[in-house]
């Protein structure tokens, strides 16, 4: 019942609470860039929400197995060259950002390849926005969060498993594609508003960006209260 | 235990490499896309300026068109004829002579030549002065507030003394002034020579009305269209026949442009060299002073 409590947790907190682009300010680049359009936006967030996914799914993989200390991989191969206490020890984290770049700049390539082929008007209006995820911040973001559950944490029954992992990425994706579709729906709006001149274009823009980071500061705290009023620990 | 480190970082991210590459060599396959080679050529042949006068958002977009639609060849202007015969030659299809399109001004009015000017406080953009009335006499000619000043991606058109000016060493043709000019006085003409004979005036109105508004404007007397028959009287306003218009002017044309009681018959176009042999002696000014009756600033406050 826990593990459930938490894994829903995970998710308002990812989607709503800790909103990637509204608290935590990463994926700008995106959220400014593509949200033009309603459509576009979701198509952009849709993408976000896939690469985050598989992202999530293998930094946590290859976390758990290789980078941590005392990873099986680590510790089995080590095992030929040095004692076992001593492959044990070996800690590899400092390879995380190249490995979650790696992992991030590939999957991004997979689905540009699988988007181009199977949907080509979707390819068409992502433009070059398709590969700017690679250098998607909100992707490291995520690899980083899950990274940060998994090494150095002294509970064991702390440490995040694949399921955790999973939620946050996915439901990560989908805080970010709401972001989104509310910018452009916002945006769509303005295009009819007479604004002045020297807000026009990107000024408004991120004024609107700031209002809406602070309305979702409105979500502060609702985590704690849901956990105690669903019976966890707080 | 520092080797046994570097041994494993080493092995680990070259082995992602392995397997990371296997799977994108895979989909690669597995997804492969056939574009059209004739896309790629018909795009490199292309200018790339991307200023949409084809129609198409970019020089891709008309790419493909052309390849996959059977898109017209010829719809290039910036491009003009060398850019259309490549196109045609990757398409293999023949066009026939091309000839350069090019803006004309069919007004000829500075400032001192217009009357019943008043003080104007509104936007200063011709479309919005376009809707109220009072800004100046003639209710045809160029208001000089600078639209396609605006449109143009090529600094090719400017407004000089409150008269919008074509800059022909510039210009590509790609028709952004003419779309936006409220007055509808710049139509985009099939430039048979570097320099071609124009009406510079698009005034309707009866000889008399004109001359109440304008000092150089065409009055509608008709002069040249009894001397020759390249001109015609349409609307009180003299119109040239440009499919019969020759680059070789014939005496007769020459003789109505003279004749011309306001001289509203002018050469524009890239100048002869005579023309700039003439001008050669000309003193200019050292110091060109901005005149802020015409200059558009678009960093001033609009509401």
């Amino acid at each position: 019942m826990d593990y459930v409590v938490d894994i829903f947790l995970i998710a308002v907190s990812a989607a709503l609470i800790n909103n990637f682009v509204l608290y935590y300010f990463v994926g700008i680049c995106p959220f400014i860039g593509v949200s033009r359009r309603v459509d576009m936006a979701l198509g952009m967030g849709g993408a976000v929400t896939f690469v985050i996914s598989i992202a999530s799914f293998l930094s946590w993989t290859i976390t758990t197995l290789v980078l941590t200390p005392g990873a099986p991989v680590t510790k089995w191969v080590g095992g030929f060259f040095t004692p076992a206490e001593m492959a044990a020890a070996v800690d590899l984290t400092i390879l995380t950002y190249i490995v979650y770049i790696f992992v991030i700049a590939s999957s991004v390539q997979f689905v540009e390849m699988y988007v181009r082929r199977f949907y080509p008007p979707l390819y068409k209006s992502f433009g070059v926005f398709l590969p700017l995820i690679t250098t998607n911040c909100a992707i490291l973001f995520a690899c980083l969060f899950i990274m940060s559950k998994v090494v150095g944490v002294d509970d064991p029954a702390q440490v995040w498993d694949l399921g955790r992992s999973l939620t946050l990425g996915f439901f990560g994706g989908v805080g970010f594609t709401i972001a989104i579709v509310i910018m452009a729906g916002i945006r769509e709006e303005l295009d009819l508003c007479d604004i002045p001149k020297a807000f026009k274009g990107a000024a408004i823009t991120l004024i609107i960006g700031g209002i809406l980071a602070m309305a979702f500061m409105g979500f502060t705290g609702v985590d704690s209260g849901l956990r105690a009023a669903m019976g966890g620990v707080p | 235990m520092t080797w046994v480190t570097i041994g494993l970082s080493a092995g680990i991210l070259l082995s992602m490499a392995l397997v990371l590459s296997y799977v994108l060599g895979w989909a690669a396959q597995k997804f492969h896309v056939d574009v059209d080679p004739r896309v790629v050529k018909v795009i490199n042949v292309l200018p790339g300026a991307n200023c949409g006068a084809c129609g198409y958002v970019g020089c891709g977009e008309y790419a493909e068109a052309v390849v996959l639609e059977h898109e017209t060849v010829t719809k290039c202007v910036v491009g003009g004829q060398s850019c259309a015969m490549a196109v045609s030659r990757i398409m293999g299809v023949k066009i026939d002579e091309m000839l350069p399109y090019r803006p004309l001004v069919h007004c000829g009015a500075h400032y001192e030549d217009r009357l019943g000017r008043y003080a104007y406080r509104g936007d200063k953009r011709c479309s919005a002065a376009n809707l109220v009335t009072g800004v100046q006499g003639c209710t045809y000619g160029c208001l000089g507030f600078g639209d396609c000043e605006g449109a143009c991606q090529f600094d090719a058109i400017h407004v000089v003394d409150g008269l919008a000016t074509v800059d022909y060493q510039s210009c590509v043709g790609c028709g952004a002034c003419a779309k936006v000019c409220p007055r509808n006085i710049i139509t985009i003409t099939p430039f048979k020579s570097h320099r071609i004979l124009a009406v510079a005036c698009s005034n309707k109105d009866k000889g008399k009305d004109v001359m109440a508004v304008c000092k150089v404007g065409c009055i509608g007397c008709g002069a040249c269209a009894r001397i020759s028959n390249l001109f015609s009287l349409e609307d009180n306003l003299s119109t040239i026949d440009y499919d019969a218009y020759t680059p070789e002017c014939s005496l007769d044309v020459m003789e109505a442009c003279n004749k011309c009681p306001r001289e509203r018959l002018v050469f524009v176009g890239i100048p002869s060299r005579e023309d700039r042999k003439k001008a050669r002696d000309l003193e200019a000014p050292d110091v060109v002073e901005p005149d802020f009756k015409t200059t558009v600033d678009d960093t001033e406050w609009r509401g």
